[in-house]
């Protein structure tokens, strides 16, 4: 009983040091900058608006209303693209013998422990020759790259945990490799599919980096970038700064709410026993 | 329907391991033959070689007369009803057993028809729109057995289908199996690890051990002329009694003198033990062909032997005695209504014609 409390209290701990920040980013947001001179906690006098909001939306110089939407197409892209090439990878890496299938996956495993700043200054002479600088074709190979090899490893682990008789029942029923592959494993591993589209979604949603050194042209400017740009030389408007984090903020998070739900329905719906 | 041979198959993996040497025998037309073994026998390896899910070293693979080495599962025309059911979890009953039917382009009203009577056969018509997740062990059972039959193969395949059954849904299946196969007329291949369902099913056994054909034989035969030490103690429960012993000769012919009892040889089996006189030998009986004395048929001094009870296991039809005789602990499977307690002495008849001999060395059976 007391073991509970102690583990409670330390979890209520945690949980408040997590959202005490983000309350006051939330504060920062929804409140004029005069009510927030003596901390966001000073209740005194209380006027909450949506007024930030509507100004990180329509800023003059870097608009959210285009960022979002230019983020929407780079995410998704680069979440939907890795997931086809690093499923039939992970199926063939977990489910059939080739020559020098180790080294291969030998070589997955290491690409991942590759830091992204190693390889920056190659990548941008790649898409310099290639002529994809400052184009979302070439943002969106960097992120498909870059994904592939996290995610090839994590659907061959999930791969190899699923029993090899049910589809070597299809087999026996008739199925080609790709039947088996597209009829059967695909729909058994949506559930890990679920996953690993919300962790890369979030990874190249909030990606800024690769951005940062790819992509110059102002309208082309992905919402992580505009969220800088908000600031003045001379004045740092806080709410708005605050309005655009939490806006950026919500579409992984609601892309998330949007897969464990079907997520979860999977791994309860499919599993046997 | 068709026959299955095996010519001098092998299956040896790339680390090595033998797990499957030198098999030979034939599975004839609408016959019910069962691999048995222990796990890791070898048995649901060529099992999987049957079905081409494993491929073969060396040897040759028949199937209805054709060279089978080389061609796809799905082209080999048989079905396989795996231990773990292997359903398609995703999909409904009715579509697990389209499934098969599907990819081979059959009309739809041909398969609706097939699924249904298979359904009927199988008594899961009211299931047919469940997720296998929605269905029992015994359900998801008889599906994996529809989805076999719809497609009406040449071969059947079971890979341990029962093993994961509770005890009573195993004895009520294995009867509607036996069914099915009169019914179906099928030609089947069945591992087992289970002598009980080997021994009720089958209509030959192949006994496997360490991927060594050890007997083949049927049912009848394998359990009363075992071909080795190993055959004769894996069928029968609890198995027969194995004990050191010498064959001398003595007063009126042969006996089998051991640490604890001496009993006389039948006159039949004196010619096949002709070359073991005065040798050591592995003198064997099953539990099941000893009698307490008060309750046998034909007692002499010649086959009764003496020995103190160790443990009473009464079991309702049957009570099996553990007695010590002389170095020697021999089990018994007696009359029910035996007066046998545990620290007394007791006399055991054992029925001679039942005997069984065993080379020591190469432990194969003399008598």
């Amino acid at each position: 009983m007391s073991k509970k409390l102690v583990v409670n209290i330390i979890g209520w701990i945690f949980g408040l040091v997590w959202l005490v920040p983000f309350m006051g980013v939330f504060m920062t947001a929804i409140r004029p900058m005069d009510e927030l001179l003596n901390g966001w906690w000073d209740f005194s006098s209380f006027h909450p608006s949506f007024n930030n909001f509507y100004q990180a939306w329509n800023h003059p110089t870097a608009p959210l209303s285009r960022g979002i939407p230019n983020s929407l197409i780079v995410a998704t892209s680069a979440t939907v693209l890795p997931l086809v090439i690093a499923t039939m990878a992970g199926y063939y890496l977990a489910r059939y013998r080739f020559p020098l299938k180790k080294l291969v996956y030998i070589v997955v495993v290491i690409t991942l422990a590759l830091p992204l700043q190693m390889v920056a200054i190659p990548l941008y002479e790649m898409l310099l020759k290639m002529n994809l600088l400052d184009s979302y074709i070439g943002l969106i190979l960097l992120h498909t790259a870059w994904g592939t090899p996290w995610i090839t490893f994590f659907m061959r682990n999930f791969f190899t945990t699923l029993p090899p008789q049910i589809e070597e029942a299809a087999r026996i029923d008739g199925a080609s490799d790709f039947k088996i592959f597209f009829k059967i494993a695909f729909p058994l591993s949506l559930p890990a599919i679920g996953s690993a589209a919300a962790l890369q979604f979030t990874w190249v949603w909030s990606s800024f980096f690769l951005e940062l050194i790819t992509i110059y042209t102002p309208e082309r400017f992905l919402a992580t970038q505009r969220i800088p740009l908000m600031r003045g030389v001379y004045h740092v408007d806080w709410g708005v700064l605050s309005a655009a984090a939490i806006m950026v903020m919500m579409v992984p998070i609601l892309v998330y709410l949007l897969l464990q739900k079907y997520y979860i329905r999977g791994m309860i719906g499919w599993s046997m026993k | 329907m068709a026959e299955v041979r095996l010519e001098h198959v092998w299956k040896i993996y790339d680390n090595g391991v033998e797990a499957v040497k030198d098999a030979t025998f034939t599975v004839e037309d609408k016959e019910f033959v069962v691999l048995l073994g222990p796990s890791g026998c070898g048995k649901t390896t060529t099992l999987r070689m049957i079905a081409g899910l494993e491929e073969i070293t060396k040897g040759t693979i028949y199937i209805d007369g054709k060279v089978v080495n080389d061609v796809e599962p799905k082209d080999r025309d048989i079905a396989m009803v795996f231990q773990n059911y292997a359903l398609y979890p995703h999909m409904t009953v009715y579509e697990n057993m389209a499934f098969g039917l599907r990819l081979r382009k059959f009309p739809k009203a041909e398969i609706d028809k097939r699924v249904k009577e298979a359904a009927r056969i199988l008594g899961i018509e009211n299931l047919l729109d469940r997720k296998p997740r929605q269905l029992s062990g015994g359900q998801r059972q008889r599906v994996a057995v529809g989805r076999a039959i719809v497609r009406n193969p040449k071969v059947f395949l079971f890979d341990e289908p029962l093993s994961n059954l509770d005890a009573k849904l195993r004895v009520q299946m294995r009867a509607e199996l036996k069914k099915l196969h009169h019914r179906l007329e099928a030609t089947i291949v069945y591992v087992t690890h289970d002598q009980v369902e080997a021994m009720t099913m089958a209509n030959k056994i192949v006994v496997i051990k360490d991927g060594v054909i050890q007997q083949i034989g049927d049912p009848h035969t394998i359990y009363n002329k075992p071909a080795n030490k190993f055959v004769a103690g894996f069928i029968g429960s609890p198995p027969m009694n194995f004990i050191n012993a010498k064959i001398i000769r003595g007063e009126g012919g042969l006996w089998v003198q051991t640490s604890g009892f001496k009993v006389k040889v039948p006159k039949e089996y004196e010619d096949a033990l002709a070359d073991y006189i005065d040798k050591d030998v592995t003198f064997g009986i099953r539990p099941e062909n000893i009698y307490d004395k008060m309750f046998a048929y034909a007692p002499t001094p010649e086959n009764t032997i003496t020995g103190m009870v160790d443990v009473v296991e009464p079991l309702g039809s049957e009570t099996i005695l553990h007695v010590k005789v002389g170095d020697d602990l021999i089990t018994a499977k007696v009359d029910p209504k035996t007066k046998a307690q545990e620290g007394q002495n007791i006399d055991l008849v054992l029925d001679m014609e039942r005997m069984h001999v065993f080379d020591p060395e190469t432990e194969k059976a003399v008598i």
